[in-house]
């Protein structure tokens, strides 16, 4: 018809016309002492490690001060609440999702190290403003970190510090493994992310990094059946497979073994009658840096109490 | 008839425009001093630095960040609410707004769709949001004007029903997406919520041709809308060619909307209200009422923003949570102050 293929090729002519109404932004840097390159695929270059850095997320702060930069961060987004130091430094927003890029702009620091809850948008905003910004990707499982610690390391000009750090946490983890190695059950655990609707809580399904610690410290996890990282499971399901032992990730928010426990449906599971239900601190799990080992830890101590006694 | 306001509507709008421009660039979560701020600029424009401005970081801030976003906004707001007050007349609605007949769900559907794909960081891989958002508003009307076609007509009640149908259809189809996302909740949350304004100068590079094809056409629709307001048989034996008016309205008001939605995301509520606080102090001609709803919505997505991003500052609230927030007072206001019988 007529018509239609008239709007077609308006259609067409429109989207040639957006499409080229852009222009370059990445940044052509020369030869300097660190040359890395960032999870979005870019090359980040500076002249000597950064002094003056602004930290876009709580793990990337927490890696910071891990690593022994805590003294060079200068500006961290509004959830970044460890170590305590860290709430003293300048706040240049974060949520909603919403950095002030004036604010970071006006403290002009020489590197942003921003992860993977901020969007390429953000990044090419704050690089449309001549920062430098590193795009810190999450690790993808536990040995993903070490690489993570390092990176910024060599960017704080604390490469040295990371090493040790790393090698540290390497013992730790194969400290877990060993112990885990010994075990004669793998308990089913439920892990809930958030229960404000307690008919269908949210928790962490195949692929999270929840479910490979939860694995790595010696437990199942009853969502590794469902089908999406992270998921609603209906209670019904839950009832079905009666789990040994529930974590409440959302005790940070205030949720209580009490409460759990007096769910309707609830009061006949097995964990809740023989009271292995424990309040988890889900900062340790959900923010990928150093603290993933301690939560580990503590998941494989919760899981498996009879070899830590 | 109503008394229409003695206040020059051109005048009053302009300076209200002027005022809103200022407060834009002048406030920011980075204070920067009235004097400083025209030193910087005046200083700039003549090549030198101002001396107020050692490290250049006024200077970036103004004309990176605050001056394109400050352009792009009016430009947005015209387009919200100069096609707002045209479907208004075009469908003689008073509840008509922009996104009637779907632009907004389609475009969160694409903006979705695409922040799921993680395409590269590349210029082009940027663009991936903005074009999904735009090709997916532009595609919902054509869906929509389609489903509602009556041989060669398409009935305004049609268009509205249609538009409702497919928007319901469209948002569960985004609802269900951000569901089964792992981390992308919030960043499509805030897109759909109009907190995602794209900042620098290329935006409003993209824009531009759409807004000036939108908004020319919308301001020269006034005269036709206003004879279609005796109804359709009358319009027609008034030589009005209804057919053309409502295609040529659809047009331009879902080239300048897609545009505005492309890269500032859904706000709410301007193209809805400013058509009437216009209409309520000057009165329902049309070809006023749309250039002035344009002067209008520039003004008010200016000081909304203002609101926005000093509220709670350094954090920026997502500016469509503000329009409604501040916005519905304010036309309430005028509402009852115009003591309006008959309004509409």
């Amino acid at each position: 018809m007529k018509g239609k293929s008239f709007f077609k090729s308006i259609l067409l002519l429109l989207l040639i016309m957006l499409l080229t109404a852009c222009s370059s932004v990445m940044p052509a840097g020369q030869s300097g002492e660190v040359s890395l390159v960032d999870g979005l695929g870019k090359e980040i270059q500076l002249d000597q490690p950064a002094q003056k850095i602004v930290s876009l997320s709580p793990s990337v702060t927490e890696i910071l001060f891990a690593v022994g930069a805590g003294d060079q961060v200068i500006g961290r987004d509004s959830f970044s609440n460890y170590p305590a130091e860290a709430s003293s430094i300048t706040d240049v927003g974060g949520s909603m999702g919403n950095y002030s890029i004036e604010t970071i702009t006006s403290l002009q620091p020489d590197l942003v190290i921003a992860a993977e809850i901020n969007t390429p948008e953000q990044v090419s905003a704050l690089e449309g403003m001549g920062l430098k910004v590193y795009y810190l990707a999450n690790p993808k499982s536990i040995s993903e970190i070490y690489d993570m610690i390092l990176n910024v390391g060599i960017l704080s000009g604390h490469a040295d510090d990371a090493e040790k750090l790393n090698a540290s946490l390497q013992q730790r983890v194969q400290a877990v493994e060993d112990t885990i190695a010994k075990a004669t059950t793998r308990p089913s655990v439920f892990y809930e992310l958030d229960g404000t609707d307690p008919a269908k809580p949210w928790t962490p399904g195949p692929g999270s990094f929840l479910d490979e610690l939860i694995m790595a410290a010696g437990g199942e996890n009853i969502a590794a059946g469902l089908s999406s990282a992270w998921a609603q499971i209906s209670v019904e399901e839950l009832l079905v497979k009666d789990p040994e032992i529930i974590l409440l990730g959302d005790s940070i928010y205030g949720m209580t073994p009490e409460q759990v426990a007096a769910r309707a449906g609830w009061e006949g599971l097995t964990a809740i009658r023989e009271g292995r239900i424990y309040p988890f601190n889900d900062d340790l799990v959900s923010r990928p840096g150093p603290r993933l080992v301690d939560g580990l830890e503590e998941l494989a101590q919760l899981i498996h109490p009879e070899l830590y006694k | 008839m109503r008394k229409k306001s003695t206040l020059p509507p051109y005048l009053t709008l302009t300076v209200i425009l002027f005022a809103a421009i200022v407060l834009s660039v002048a406030i920011g979560s980075v204070p920067i001093p009235l004097r400083a701020l025209w030193d910087v600029l005046w200083q700039s424009i003549q090549g030198h630095v101002s001396s107020l401005d050692p490290g250049g970081v006024y200077l970036n801030i103004l004309t990176n960040l605050r001056v394109p976003h400050m352009l792009l906004l009016i430009l947005v707001g015209a387009a919200l609410a100069g096609s707002g007050g045209a479907y208004q007349g075009l469908f003689r609605n008073p509840l008509a707004d922009p996104f009637l007949i779907g632009i907004s769900s389609g475009a969160g559907l694409g903006a979705v769709l695409a922040m799921l794909l993680q395409s590269p960081y590349t210029r082009v891989g940027l663009m991936t949001i903005p074009l999904a958002a735009f090709g997916g508003g532009v595609l919902t009307v054509l869906i929509v004007t389609m489903l509602a076609r009556v041989g060669k007509t398409v009935p305004t009640t049609n268009l509205i029903l249609a538009g409702v149908a497919v928007s319901s259809f469209t948002s569960a189809l985004t609802s269900g997406l951000m569901i089964q996302s792992t981390g992308e909740v919030r960043r499509a949350l805030v897109w759909l919520m109009g907190g995602s304004v794209m900042t620098g100068w290329r935006p409003l590079v993209g824009v531009l041709p759409y807004m000036v094809v939108g908004l020319t056409g919308l301001v020269l629709i006034g005269h036709p809308l206003n004879v279609l307001q005796f109804g359709e048989e009358q319009a027609f034996q008034l030589g009005v060619r209804v057919e053309r008016v409502r295609w040529v309205t659809i047009l331009v008001a879902t080239l300048s909307t897609a545009a505005a939605v492309a890269y500032a995301g859904i706000i709410g509520f301007i193209g809805l209200v400013v058509p009437h606080i216009v209409r309520l102090i000057w009165g329902g001609d049309y070809r006023r009422l749309i250039p002035l709803s344009m002067l209008g919505g520039a003004s008010m997505l200016l000081l909304t923003d203002v609101a926005a991003r000093s509220l709670l500052a350094p954090q920026e609230i997502p500016v469509g949570i503000i329009t409604a927030l501040l916005g519905a007072p304010f036309f309430l206001w005028v509402l009852k102050r115009a003591k309006a019988q008959n309004y509409w």
